[in-house]
């Protein structure tokens, strides 16, 4: 049981750790560049879409296997408006949110009328969806031919081109996020999510809009799933339909559990680690798979809550 | 001891008429007529599966439904739970409902919820609770999940409280719990009563209930086959001819 | 979690390491973005196969102007985001000198401003980047879209009475400029498109796509695209009792045989020159196709030519480049691959120049069929 008479500091030791762990491994990518900078890059872009994955699953309990969906609408908002309207890359970026919004709006309010497996089976259906416009909308998309020449990440004369400069812009993103994460976790809105996670019916029966919580809850996931879209298109300076593919779910998924479901820690510190993973074992070539996904299964096993839940649950011993 | 519908209260706060619910093809609650008035303990007898949980869900508009419910003269629509948590009439569903992640505190201030950031409401409600269950006072800062059952009881009856219920709906509260802790809830279900608030309570373990209750319904089979008046009933078997007839 | 990691330090110690190792001077390292698995697993893996091929007979022979080569291949998953990732690995720890890289488009394209960037030309096995300034260190091995289409509108023209067609095409980017081509080109041989239906190439049935050409008047039909769908399309055609004939693009012979069973004669292809080796007729293409399948058939037997005979030739074109410039940095191999004219290699001549980077300019394809279980080039 956790007792109130440990202090703050050493009752946070380990998941404090988690951070210094998340931190230090920027710092590598920071100080060493290389294409550990490149993976890294990717990592925290998948933190903001992970983060915003984690507010529909862990914090309120709800599946969406269609986040991709919106990823891609952000991703493609920008990379269409800052190649063919020539648009500076943060107006793109917010009509991209909006956009994203709007079709998260529209497709959550009958959706998020089901549950468990049909409300999953409906997500992918919309994450399968998106994916075909994105392939069959030529005029706009240009299909598997993909958007090439997007410019990078820049504020009025301020561009992020070197990997120093897109990794320190993408870490300054994810610790607004994982900030942002943390507020609304502490807020009403983050209890109301905690209520709806809890007991949907017991949430109604205390008068809680569940309906309403649920659709907050897929907003946010899906402003931050566009978010990450389009950081992506403007670090890597293509888009092409096959990055929002299922493979983005399934790495998403990973990473959000091996991170820990729920906690704030664990979309980034999970993003980071799935992605470096192969990396350790990229040396092993045809056994690189096996060993990732070994390794995979045994931090499932030895920590079922994620390296941030196996923090907590640390933190909540030493407290003791 | 009376066959259905005679012991009626002049004006209840909570009146329920002809109230149905089906799940699919299966009818679950046929007709059923309840009513509790100020300072009045009813209780819903039954056997297992004879619709005693639908009737209170049916109630707070969680499930689909037909019929009336009449809450302080005004009819409650009939599929809003939100709506009729908000005017008042409060439901501690079967199995608690505890948020089990959360703090004792957390869950108590989620019962709170439509107050907002009111504090100064917010504290004279949890004194409140404190008063009803000293207990859940001295565990505010752990994590409910990790309570014993009689415990996440308490918890669950004081979220409800939280909500300044106008009528308070409980289901099977003693479901799971060693007889001493359960006639400690009950206990302070009768104070609450006594104290002017209408309380339904749904029990399978009729005695306890009886204990209590200013009058009992008897449900079998979706249907209210009695009500009852607990000072007449003079013997177990008596009331078990109810519940196999 | 402290067992946890320290094994993940262990290994961020040992990637370090390998970034840090010095790389030996006298090896030009070659890298291969590939989709060793996903969709492009088969084309791909045969295309890293043929470089490899390349070079070990060049190692054979001392390597290029003395220096030995080695090949870095990493698996892109036929996935962008993992061929940028696989390219900066190999730029920044691996050092490559020059990439030949495989057929997944996309990935090459998502990579190419950063191998642009870092002045390291690429011979590709797909299309060219679109941005005109990826395009200056890019090259490409492929031959123009137009090719596998002429060559099928030449043979109906030449040897049929059919003058509608009906284009059947899948949405990658390579089946998109064909279609446009043919399209575009149909008239000159006297031929109408009557009808263009597209599918997806995990279709499962094609047979509405086939009835609108059938009844659009259509006598054959160009299928454009990779995969089973082309055994899917022969199917539909035989349930529909239609007269049209099937002619479809390049591909995998493996893939060919089942639909020759299906359909017999009125089933053509378009093959390069190393798939009919035996067939084709004597001259420069088939000596130089014949030093390159000796070596690869030694090692990989009766295993299709096509894509292989390719990667090969990026090997030999890089070899060519860097003798004619006696250098081996990037700057000038990138400038030497321009000035390659009238190189033979396995799929025809190459003619590079500044603003012409898609190097094949001769059409070195056939018509061919499968009678007998035999490939013949088609009469």
């Amino acid at each position: 049981m956790v007792s109130e008479q440990a202090s703050p500091r050493s009752r946070h030791f380990a998941s404090a750790g988690i951070w210094v762990l998340a931190a230090l491994i920027v710092g590598y990518a920071l100080v060493f560049g290389g294409y550990i900078a490149t993976i890294v890059a990717f990592a925290l872009i998948y933190g903001v879409f992970v983060s915003g994955l984690n507010i529909f699953m862990g914090l309120t309990a709800q599946v969406s296997f269609g986040q991709s969906a919106f990823a891609a609408i952000g991703g493609y908002t920008s990379a269409v408006l800052t190649t063919t309207y020539e648009w500076a890359p943060l107006p793109g970026m917010l009509a991209g949110i909006v956009f994203a919004l709007l079709f998260a709006l529209v497709i959550g309010f009958p959706t998020l009328r089901l549950k468990g497996h049909y409300l999953a089976m409906a997500t992918l259906a919309i994450g399968l969806i998106t994916y075909e416009i994105a392939v069959e909308w030529e005029s706009v998309t240009q299909g598997y031919m993909g958007i090439s020449g997007i410019p990078p990440l820049g504020i009025g004369p301020f561009e992020a081109i070197s990997d120093r400069q897109i990794l320190a812009t993408l870490s300054v993103i994810v610790v607004i996020v994982a900030f942002a994460v943390t507020r609304i976790r502490k807020s009403r809105l983050g209890r109301a999510f905690a209520a709806v996670a809890g007991s949907e019916e017991a949430a109604g029966a205390l008068g809680i809009n569940v309906a309403r919580y649920k659709l907050t809850s897929f907003l946010l996931a899906a402003g931050l799933a566009s978010i990450a879209g389009s950081l992506f298109v403007h670090v890597v300076g293509y888009v092409s339909p096959e990055v929002f593919g299922m493979h983005m779910v399934v790495l998403a998924f990973t990473m959000v559990y091996i991170g820990g479901l729920g906690t704030v820690a664990g979309p980034v510190i999970g993003a980071l680690i799935v992605s470096l993973l192969p990396e350790l074992f990229r040396g092993m070539r045809d056994s690189q798979d096996l060993a990732y996904g070994i390794t995979l299964i045994l931090i499932l096993i030895y920590a079922p809550k994620g390296l941030a839940g196996l923090a907590q649950s640390f933190d909540a011993r030493r407290g003791k | 001891m009376t066959p259905t519908g005679t012991l009626q209260v002049a004006d209840p706060v909570l009146d329920v008429r002809g109230l149905s619910a089906r799940y699919g093809h299966v009818e679950a609650l046929k007709s059923a007529d309840i009513s509790a008035g100020k300072g009045e303990l009813v209780a819903v007898l039954g056997p297992n599966g004879a619709g005693k949980s639908t009737l209170l869900r049916a109630i707070m508009g969680l499930i689909p439904n037909e019929g009336e419910v009449r809450f302080l003269g005004n009819s409650l629509p009939r599929r809003d739970p939100v709506g009729a948590a908000t005017k008042g009439v409060v439901l501690v569903p079967e199995g608690r409902g505890i948020f089990g992640p959360m703090t004792v505190l957390e869950n108590l201030e989620l019962g709170a919820y439509k107050i907002g950031g009111d504090r100064q409401e917010m504290e004279r409600r949890l004194t409140h609770v404190f008063e009803l269950f000293p207990r859940v006072k001295e565990r505010l800062k752990q994590v409910a999940g990790s309570m014993s059952g009689g415990e996440q009881q308490m918890v669950a009856v004081g979220r409800a409280m939280m909500a300044d219920p106008k009528v308070l709906l409980l289901d099977e509260p003693s479901l799971g719990l060693a007889p001493r802790v359960t006639g400690e809830i009950l206990e302070t279900l009768g104070t609450l009563s006594a104290s002017g608030l209408p309380v339904v309570l749904v029990e399978q373990k009729a005695p306890l209930a009886l204990k209590l209750a200013c009058r009992a319904y008897l449900l079998s089979l979706g249907r209210i086959v009695a009500t009852i008046n607990p000072r007449e009933v003079k013997s177990h078997d008596e009331l078990a001819q109810y519940y196999f007839a | 979690m402290f067992h946890m990691r320290n094994q993940f330090f262990a290994g961020m110690v040992s990637v370090l390491a390998m970034a840090g190792a010095a790389q030996a001077e006298d090896i030009y390292k070659i890298g291969i973005s590939a989709g060793l698995t996903g969709y492009a697993a088969t084309v791909d893996r045969a295309w890293s196969d043929g470089v490899q091929t390349a070079v070990d007979v060049l190692n054979a022979k001392g390597g290029i102007m003395g220096r030995k080569l080695e090949v870095v291949v990493e698996d892109n998953r036929s996935n962008p985001q993992e061929a940028v990732t696989v390219y900066r690995k190999m730029v920044s720890s691996d050092g490559v000198n020059i990439f030949s890289s495989g057929c997944v488009s996309a990935g090459n394209a998502a990579a190419a401003p950063m191998v642009a960037k870092s002045e390291i030309p690429m011979i590709l096995c797909s299309i060219l980047p679109k941005q005109e300034r990826d395009v200056v260190w890019a090259f490409t091995t492929l031959p123009p879209a137009g090719f596998e289409i002429e060559k099928r509108f030449e043979y109906l023209r030449d040897k049929t009475q059919i003058r509608k067609v009906g284009v059947l095409h899948d949405p990658t980017p390579y089946a998109l400029l064909q279609k446009d081509v043919a399209e575009k080109v149909a008239e000159k041989f006297g031929i109408e498109v009557v009808a263009v239906e597209a599918y997806k190439q995990d279709d499962a049935d094609l047979s509405v796509q086939l009835s609108k050409m059938q009844a659009a008047g259509a006598g054959a039909v160009m299928k454009i695209g990779l995969g089973g769908t082309t055994l899917t399309a022969a199917k539909n055609l035989k349930q529909l009792g239609s007269d049209m004939l099937l002619l479809t693009s390049l591909e995998d012979l493996a893939v060919f045989k089942p639909v020759a069973e299906v359909l017999g004669d009125k089933f053509f292809f378009v093959a390069s020159p190393s798939q009919v080796f035996e067939a084709y007729p004597d001259g420069p293409l088939k000596q130089a196709i014949g030093q390159f399948l000796q070596p690869w058939r030694e090692k990989f037997g009766d295993r299709d030519p096509n894509w292989a005979s390719r990667g090969w030739d990026s090997i030999m074109l890089t070899a060519a480049a860097i003798e004619k410039g006696q250098s081996f940095e990037g700057p000038a191999v990138r400038e030497n691959l321009e000035k390659i004219t009238g190189f033979q290699g396995t799929t025809g001549t190459y003619d590079f120049a500044p603003d012409k980077h898609q190097g094949i300019s001769t059409n070195p394809f056939v018509v061919a069929q499968i009678i007998d279980g035999q490939v013949r080039i088609a009469q």
